[in-house]
């Protein structure tokens, strides 16, 4: 069985404090609950979050849909989204299967950064681990004017924007994701291949600006 | 009555008293300190002192009480998720969870969803019959708590996710398409001397959304004693597979009934036991030859008819695309000839009569991630030096079983293109037809089996994690 990776990479910087970071905790539960009933989601899909703000933690480790509970978050400190490539590239390098003549591999796992704010740590470095690893493609989300679409854009050429980061557009945020990895779940699943990127998706709703 | 103790030379209610009066900013001086000794002693105060102490021991204990619901009903409890149908055991035991101040407790909400808490063992157990986020309520009193105050209350949420099956639509496909085509076939044969079960079903992905089973088989007995049998999938990916694959499949049939094609064949029969009797490099190259131009010439001409067939009807030739399998078999005194041709990703295996070993008819385009495989609609497979290879013949005494499938069934049952080859895996592939397997479904391979065709296709809606794909089986025996 060909498992889906979904590495989720959530800002839980002071700034994420109140309305964003409840809508983030909100985003994540409603994601699950709907990739609960997609049929191929749940044979397929696993899901991994990673949060980032003083430090990076993986808070939950690469876990299948029907076994997933989501653990609290809070939101204080800074914003390492350096340390944070960092972990998600040694989790790819533990968690993610690869193929061998003996028995099939994971899928390329698909990456969803979403931050508020500037990296406050090294993130080039970061970006250099991060780029060693295959993936099927990362997006990142800048939610509110915070954020620097244009630095995200060295990480990914997949950047969203959101004009606030307030509950409605951060659930808009997640309802997108959750689309994603319910097509994602079916074409590799249906096709037997790969996804390669964003044009695969389906297209965002309109409070995600897409970046050019 | 209030009996004054003495700790540390002070009884409590001097303590109290004194206490009261420090809080108050008021100094007991030293000419006071008798007047203190006779207030407490005082009948009037010590009842007064005594009901405050009794008031604050009640205050205390209530408080610590409450404290102790409140840190009870705001521990993390966590259990594990469940899955309708699939029985579920948790885990709850109170001196783990550090309530061993519990003395009363119930559980609300397991009993509607199929669960209930057995106390001699610590486990929430049960087979879980309704999905959700349930809220389960623990009720429960502590000791010390006055047993007329009602039960404290603590939600413990309890995930149960539907049953995957049950997630799985099936939609009937348009029958008013020009390519359509029935969902699921299942049919028993005769072919020549053999028996021929075969079954074709459409997938569950594609049930779900309502389109078109893309695999497709044929077969035939022929006028000069040889049978074919043909296999085909067509290609996810493209918008008319399901009618290219059908094109493939009779376009074969129709090539071997032609009389040109059965005249061809005949020349089997003098090369045959020629080859039994003496395989010196020239019966076997000759062999190989005919083998070649014979089923060279089919294949070729299903390209073709497929390319025409794109031409009038608007389709670009990859939009057919479909993967292709066959073998023709004739019994000869000297034993069974099989020949075959494969392009694709679907295997062709005989088992020997002992079944001690498999022979591989073809190998399988697959490429790096199992997304490579090749089709009969690409022109570059009759240019490139390999083009050769995709034949096979073989001559065999007597065999077990013939099997063509499309990768609907292989992989479910093999998995890596390894096993293939591995006699074993076949074993279990037996095994599993003849019921061992979660349904418990049995498939008796007996031509005098009247419930053959049922078995088969109810053996073929296996459910199996990720394998969703169009099924199709072709078994000669």
């Amino acid at each position: 069985m060909r498992r889906l990776p979904v590495y989720l990479l959530l800002d839980t910087s002071g700034s994420m404090t109140g309305e964003p970071i409840e809508a983030v905790k909100n985003g994540v539960q409603v994601m699950i609950s709907s990739l609960r009933q997609n049929p191929q989601a749940i044979e397929t899909a696993y899901i991994s979050i990673i949060s980032f703000d003083s430090v990076a933690k993986q808070i939950v480790t690469l876990t299948d849909l029907a076994s997933f509970q989501m653990v609290d978050i809070k939101a204080s400190g800074t914003t390492c989204l350096g340390e944070a490539l960092k972990l998600v590239s040694t989790c790819i390098d533990t968690e993610v299967v690869k193929t061998t003549p003996e028995q099939k591999g994971d899928w390329k796992p698909l990456v969803f950064i979403m931050t508020d704010g500037i990296p406050t740590d090294d993130w080039q470095s970061g970006l250099e681990e991060y780029k060693k690893r295959k993936v099927a493609f990362t997006v990142a989300c800048a939610a509110g004017t915070g954020a620097d679409a244009n630095l995200l854009k060295q990480i990914t050429e997949n950047v969203v924007t959101l004009d606030t980061a307030d509950s409605q557009s951060i659930a808009k945020f997640f309802t997108w994701v959750t689309a994603s990895i319910g097509v994602t779940s079916t074409k590799v699943e249906d096709g037997g291949k790969e996804v390669t990127g964003i044009g695969e998706l389906p297209p965002p709703p309109s409070e995600l600006n897409i970046v050019v | 009555m209030f009996v004054s103790k003495k700790i540390n030379g002070m009884s409590d209610a001097k303590q109290l008293v004194t206490t009261l009066l420090k809080n108050n900013n008021i100094q007991v001086p030293a000419d006071r300190k008798q007047l203190l000794n006779q207030f407490v002693q005082d009948e009037a105060n010590l009842r007064a002192i005594s009901t405050i102490i009794k008031n604050q021991d009640q205050l205390m204990t209530k408080w610590k009480l409450e404290n102790r619901i409140a840190d009870i009903r705001q521990q993390s409890v966590r259990i594990p998720n469940g899955t309708v149908g699939k029985p579920y055991e948790a885990r709850f035991d109170f001196d783990l969870l550090s309530w061993k101040d519990i003395t009363e407790y119930e559980f609300e909400g397991l009993q509607n969803i199929g669960l209930h808490y057995d106390s001699k063992i610590k486990l929430i157990t049960g087979t879980p019959a309704e999905s959700g986020d349930h809220k389960i309520i623990f009720k429960f009193k502590i000791s010390g708590q006055p047993a007329e105050l009602p039960f404290n209350e603590k939600i413990i949420p309890l995930i149960i996710n539907p049953d995957p099956r049950s997630l799985w639509k099936t939609l009937e496909s348009d029958k008013a398409d020009p390519w359509w085509k029935q969902d699921d076939v299942t049919i028993f044969s005769p072919l020549g001397p053999l028996q021929l079960l075969v079954s074709s079903k459409r997938g569950r992905s594609h049930a779900n959304v309502g389109s078109f089973r893309e695999d497709d088989f044929a077969f035939s007995e022929l006028e000069n004693g040889w049978s074919i049998v043909v296999v085909a999938d067509g290609a996810g990916s493209a918008k008319a597979s399901r009618k290219g694959s059908s094109i493939a499949c009779n376009a074969v049939v129709e090539y071997f009934k032609e009389p040109a094609a059965i005249d061809n064949m005949k020349e089997f029969d003098q090369l045959i036991p020629a080859y039994k009797n003496n395989t010196g490099e020239e019966t076997a190259a000759k062999i190989n030859r005919l083998v070649y131009n014979n089923l060279g010439k089919a294949v070729f001409q299903v390209h073709k008819n497929l390319e025409e067939f794109a031409a009038t009807n608007n389709l670009a030739l990859k939009d057919l695309n479909s993967t292709l399998i066959f073998t023709l078999i004739k019994k000869y005194q000297e034993g069974f000839a099989f020949l075959s041709f494969g392009v694709g990703d679907c295997p062709i295996a005989i088992i020997n009569k002992d079944k001690t070993e498999v022979i591989l008819m073809n190998w399988l385009d697959v490429g790096e991630f199992g997304g490579g495989t090749r089709f009969i609609t690409m022109a570059e497979i009759f240019k490139s030096d390999k083009f050769a290879s995709r034949f096979g013949f073989k001559l065999m005494d007597d065999f077990s079983y013939l099997m063509l499938m499309s990768d609907g069934i292989y992989d479910p049952k093999f998995v890596v293109e390894n096993s293939l080859a591995d006699i074993k895996k076949w074993h279990q592939l037996l095994a599993d037809l003849g019921g061992k397997n979660e349904d418990g479904v049995a498939v008796v391979l007996d031509k005098d089996n009247p419930d053959i065709v049922e078995q088969f296709s109810r053996w073929m809606d296996f459910w199996s994690p990720g394998n969703h794909d169009d099924r199709t089986l072709a078994i000669v025996f």
